[in-house]
């Protein structure tokens, strides 16, 4: 445990069946300045990937998905487990999506993405915690979204690197596109390291279309919508990457541009 | 012959923001000639060719621009292409995320689709892509690669010269694609250009210096400074400029 442990609430949670619900702070202000171990979760929230273990999957929200929700709020990844989750919330669909990540077994590798479309009155919120509890792990975090409309986005990102989790390394990206007056986009990434041999960065833009881009497209006859598409499926394209079976890419994909077309690229 | 021009330029001022940059120019241009414009930095070289390929915030107060019997200010950047009119960009764009064949094939089909053609077909795309790849000596792997991305200078203008030959343009404008190249890159760029030309076709070739012109020899020369042409002749102004510089105008 860390500096900073509380026995009664290691205790209770040591408790068998015991289960407690915490929420991701979601608008982290401060961090606390020195290590402070969380304790581990364990209940209906959970997935749990154990050692050796491979979990590779892709949530569709929204849209032709029936699905609204992820079915898990925090992963637990145990030794050399590889992990790799992409959730794409599709137009119209708001959602707070908290996903906390504890790394506690060596040689795990965890890749964690998204992408949100939003070309309305959506509210979408996305807070993420990655925690390297242990050395000698890697993770990704990858989060791109459009907001059009009068939608509104949040992405709060997060990476812990506890003080032994030595040789981590840790990544996270977060990149908005605005493409409407009305809509807002809100970018705040976060990372607590306390080990020093780690390799870990952050990067986060909030954007519009370029127009360079688009007058050079223009300029070969490619139509102004079909530039803003264009450009769109090109920002997207990096989440659909981490699909890792080709044919789910290719549906994907498609649905993905079906989805542009039809609720992000009308002037 | 009044139907053998393709281009008419008459008293054209434009501006940028309050700023004006032409302040009255006249050019007409001829099915199967090649125009150079030169003139030092700052003369509105550049103002020209953003404003026939109608480039967003530069401003027409004044004149017309009629090009093959049409209102060309009336139209859009991509109604222009389908026109025929192309620019080779001085500093071309790069665009992440979107490869050189996926790029041109939304051009070539948008431009089918102004016509009244269905979209290609992919074999076909590909070997017509393959072709004009191998006229401007870019290697087959470019056709994966993302447009203008981690090019060299020499490469990307050679990527505008490929795809001035996807294209097929009527009138092709040339804005300073000598800038930045070195010797064989200039002499591929030029010879694709040259080739490409047809006694149907024209082009400006906007620039500074001499050495584009030495391969791609204009019929007609014009000097433009400070907003206006201040002289047009054959192609010994380029000669003449090149020794007594640009101050004698």
């Amino acid at each position: 445990m860390g500096i900073n442990d509380d026995k009664a609430l290691e205790k209770c949670l040591n408790e068998p069946g015991m289960s407690i619900s915490r929420r991701l702070d979601p608008s982290p202000k401060h961090d606390s300045g020195h290590y402070v171990e969380l304790p581990l979760v364990r209940n209906e929230k959970t997935l749990e990937v154990a050692e050796g273990e491979v979990f590779d999957k892709v949530y569709v929200l929204g849209g032709d998905s029936a699905l609204t929700e992820l079915p898990f709020e925090n992963i637990i990844v145990g030794a050399g487990a590889k992990v790799n989750v992409v959730t794409l919330v599709m137009p119209g669909t708001s959602i707070d999506l908290p996903l906390a990540v504890d790394i506690i077994g060596e040689g795990a590798d965890v890749n964690v993405s998204g992408l949100y479309l939003c070309g309305g009155e959506e509210k979408v919120q996305i807070r993420t915690e990655v925690r390297h509890k242990v050395p000698s792990c890697t993770s990704y975090q990858l989060f791109n979204g459009i907001a059009a409309g009068k939608s509104n986005v949040k992405f709060y990102g997060k990476i812990v690197v506890a003080p032994d989790a030595q040789k981590t390394e840790a990544y996270q990206t977060n990149h908005n596109l605005v493409i409407s007056g009305g809509a807002r986009a809100e970018s705040k990434p976060q990372l607590e390291i306390y080990a020093d041999d780690v390799k870990c960065s952050h990067g986060a833009t909030v954007g519009q279309l370029n127009e360079d881009e688009q007058f050079y497209m223009r300029s070969r006859g490619i139509p102004e919508n079909e530039a803003r598409v264009l450009q769109m499926i090109s920002f997207i394209a990096p989440v659909l990457a981490k699909v890792e079976d080709e044919s789910r890419r290719e549906e994907l994909q498609s649905a993905v541009e079906a989805a542009v077309r039809k609720s992000l690229a009308t002037l | 012959m009044a139907n053998d021009i393709l281009l008419e330029i008459k008293g054209l001022h434009a501006s940028v923001g309050e700023k004006e940059i032409l302040k009255g120019i006249d050019l007409t241009i001829r099915k199967g000639e090649i125009h150079a414009v030169m003139g030092p930095n700052g003369a509105g070289k550049s103002t020209l060719s953003s404003v026939l390929t109608g480039k967003p915030l530069y401003t027409v107060t004044e004149g017309s621009i009629n090009f093959m019997g049409k209102d060309l200010l009336a139209m859009s950047p991509e109604e222009r292409s389908w026109a025929g009119i192309f620019m080779s960009f001085q500093y071309p764009i790069e665009i992440p995320g979107v490869t050189i064949t996926n790029f041109m094939k939304t051009a070539v089909n948008a431009k089918r689709k102004a016509e009244g053609l269905d979209p290609m077909k992919a074999g076909d795309f590909l070997k017509l892509m393959r072709e004009k790849m191998a006229f401007v000596q870019m290697r087959p792997e470019f056709a994966k690669r993302e447009v203008n991305v981690g090019f060299s200078g020499g490469e990307k203008k050679r990527n505008e010269i490929f795809q001035m030959a996807m294209l097929d343009p009527t009138l092709s404008i040339l804005d300073e694609t000598d800038s930045g190249l070195d010797v064989d890159a200039l002499r591929i760029v030029a010879e694709g250009v040259r080739s490409l030309h047809t006694p149907e076709k024209s082009a400006i070739v906007i620039t500074h210096y001499k050495r584009l012109l030495d391969y791609i020899v204009p019929d007609i020369v014009h000097v433009l400074k400070d907003g206006k042409i201040v002289a047009t002749a054959g192609r010994e102004l380029v000669d003449e400029i090149e020794e007594k510089g640009y101050d004698i105008f």
